[in-house]
């Protein structure tokens, strides 16, 4: 993902002339002025296992063996667990999965062995701008400055299902769902969750913070494919608008604190007890406007902490096609 | 004894006017006038409109207080009183969760009988002072505050001020502006004694983590200084440290503290 900083009014990008990542310049500078530790990203190593998530094209896949196309041009060839499974639509054999088609891969044993597999997966978040259509529902979204807006289909097949969660299709209310990608057209067949009561401009202010700052706070995370194909980041709410450019920022039913982009969020998924340091790499203006639970493993308090990737989601144990996990997160 | 009540309703409407005129002004926090009566009665986007015309009706029967004798600002201040109580009763039946409004933000908790009882009182005095025979702010007397202590006791904004001052939210999820922290830190003993070696007196980078702001310049070696600011106090915290261009991990060369 390409992100423009701005500060004193001029725009900035991430990278500067020596290709060292800004974010992570931030992390050593701030790591020296306030004299404490580097942290790194990436995964906590008490949390069993580590997966990897590979994504690319599918180059030629064998009801044993998957080869990818990865985005740095590299070939993958990852063997197919036994009790591996596929999903593209509805749940299929990973051997029928189509050729061509964009996966991503929860692997393991170092990313050699593939035991679930997503393909053309995408996740279609925003507030409803218009929906049109009587059997087919063609709904345009407002995905936020940063991604702009966006037309997905919701088919026939698919509508009642997702009016049992979206029961307000209406302009002004927030919309989730997850589907695959048609020819350049999102189609939407999962309800990612259920839908917020409120209008998307309407989000309710967090509870006053009797005891000071927490040091950690439970909420739900969530993905977004609006992120580079083999990116590991996260989108936080809470960064400040003049820092992030990033005019609808600072919203968010949960009392986060001020981070920014390039500081380093402890992550874990309550589910599966996986954590890993994410760095936050954009605004997540609108996963902050969805005051909504994750049912994954019990009822989560109310409130998006974070926006992941969807390599991040998958490498702390999240299934794409949930949407969410319940997550506790951190910071310093 | 009739014109003891003019002065308080005066302020009551000139404040009412600043407070709503501010929340449409600052409606920062996206949906803020989606919770505040009357304007939850009105489709959403005759909300703002609806809350600037009840604001500048308030400033005219405020400033017809002000200056003249002249019945109609009284009748309609009574009017206005009536017709408040009526809104908050309806108010209450439709959008229970709803705050009145009456002050703008401030005014967010629902609506109950504090709110309702403080217009009826309200009406009461706009209705003694029809006959009062001076305009204005002459009539202040023991009466006057015997007033004022009435809606103090049936205003839950007061309550509300109270817990925002006791529970102020922390540092850390307060915003601060970028100018204040670099004014900040621009008065500190620790940037006048570095200043001199950096080649811009602006930050080349600047970013909030919690409760620091950071501020990145270059300086004359090419190396970056970085200084951080702690948000809160009349005279935070200063760190600072220069990192070489190349380090690739913490290695501050000095760091000094400034209070």
């Amino acid at each position: 993902m390409r992100i423009l900083l701005s500060s004193a009014g001029k725009g900035r990008e991430l990278c500067d002339a020596r290709g060292v990542n800004s974010t992570e310049r931030r992390r050593i500078l701030a790591a020296a002025a306030l004299g404490r530790d580097t942290r790194h990203p990436g995964p906590d190593p008490e949390g069993g296992e580590p997966l990897r998530a590979v994504s690319g094209q599918i180059i030629d896949v064998s009801p044993h063996l998957i080869i990818v196309d990865t985005e740095q041009g590299v070939e993958e060839r990852l063997v197919i667990a036994p009790w591996a499974t596929a999903w593209h639509g509805v749940d299929v054999a990973p051997a029928d999965l189509p050729l061509g088609a964009a996966v991503i891969i929860r692997a393991l044993r170092d990313g050699k062995v593939a035991e679930r597999i997503w393909a053309d997966i995408t996740r279609m978040t925003g507030a409803i701008l218009s929906v049109e259509g009587r059997r087919d529902l063609h709904v345009e979204l407002d995905c936020g400055p940063h991604r702009g807006r966006r037309g997905v289909v919701i088919p026939y097949r698919a509508t009642g299902r997702i009016r049992v969660r979206y029961p307000q299709l209406e302009p002004g209310y927030l919309f989730d769902a997850i589907g695959v990608r048609d020819q350049g057209v999102g189609q939407a067949l999962l309800p990612a969750t259920s839908q917020p009561g409120h209008p998307a401009r309407a989000v309710p202010t967090p509870p006053p913070a009797y005891g000071g700052a927490q040091q950690r706070i439970n909420g739900t995370a969530t993905w977004s494919d609006a992120f580079d194909c083999d990116e590991r980041g996260t989108a936080y709410p809470m960064v400040e608008r003049s820092d992030a450019a990033c005019p609808d920022a600072e919203v968010s039913c949960v009392g986060l604190p001020y981070l920014a982009i390039g500081s380093l969020l402890h992550i874990r998924n309550v589910c599966t007890e996986r954590a890993a340091n994410v760095p936050i790499v954009a605004c997540g203006c609108m996963a902050g406007r969805f005051c909504d639970r994750c049912v994954e493993c019990g009822t989560s308090p109310r409130g998006r902490l974070a926006e992941l990737s969807p390599s991040s989601f998958v490498e702390l144990g999240g299934e794409l096609t949930k949407g969410c996990f319940n997550a506790r997160v951190g910071w310093g | 004894m009739l014109e003891s009540q003019l002065p308080v309703l005066i302020v009551l409407l000139v404040l009412g006017t600043v407070a709503k005129l501010a929340t449409v002004h600052t409606d920062a926090e996206p949906g803020a006038l989606t919770r505040l009566g009357p304007a939850v009665l009105v489709p959403g986007p005759l909300r703002k409109p609806a809350l600037v015309c009840c604001a500048v009706g308030e400033l005219v029967l405020a400033a017809g207080l002000l200056v003249t004798t002249y019945p109609l600002f009284r009748w309609g201040t009574v009017a206005f009183f009536a017709l408040s109580t009526y809104v908050l009763l309806e108010l209450r039946r439709r959008r229970p969760d709803a705050g009145c409004g009456c002050f703008g933000e401030v005014s967010s908790a629902p609506v109950g009988v504090r709110s309702i009882s403080r217009t009826v009182v309200l009406t009461g005095m706009a209705l003694m002072s029809v006959w009062a025979p001076v305009p204005g702010m002459s009539g202040i007397s023991w009466w006057t505050l015997a007033g004022v202590a009435v809606l103090a006791v049936l205003s839950p904004e007061l309550d509300e001020a109270v817990a925002r001052i006791r529970h102020r939210a922390p540092c850390e999820q307060r915003p601060a502006l970028e100018s204040a922290g670099l004014a900040k830190l621009k008065a500190s003993a620790t940037w006048r004694s570095h200043a001199d070696g950096l080649l811009s007196a602006e930050p080349y980078d600047s970013w909030r983590e919690l409760c620091w702001r950071f501020f990145v310049f270059r300086d004359r070696g090419g190396d970056d200084v970085v200084f951080a600011v702690y948000l809160t106090g009349r005279h935070p915290v200063v760190r600072m440290a220069v990192v070489g261009r190349d380090d690739t991990d913490s290695m501050p060369e000095y760091t000094a503290v400034s209070a």
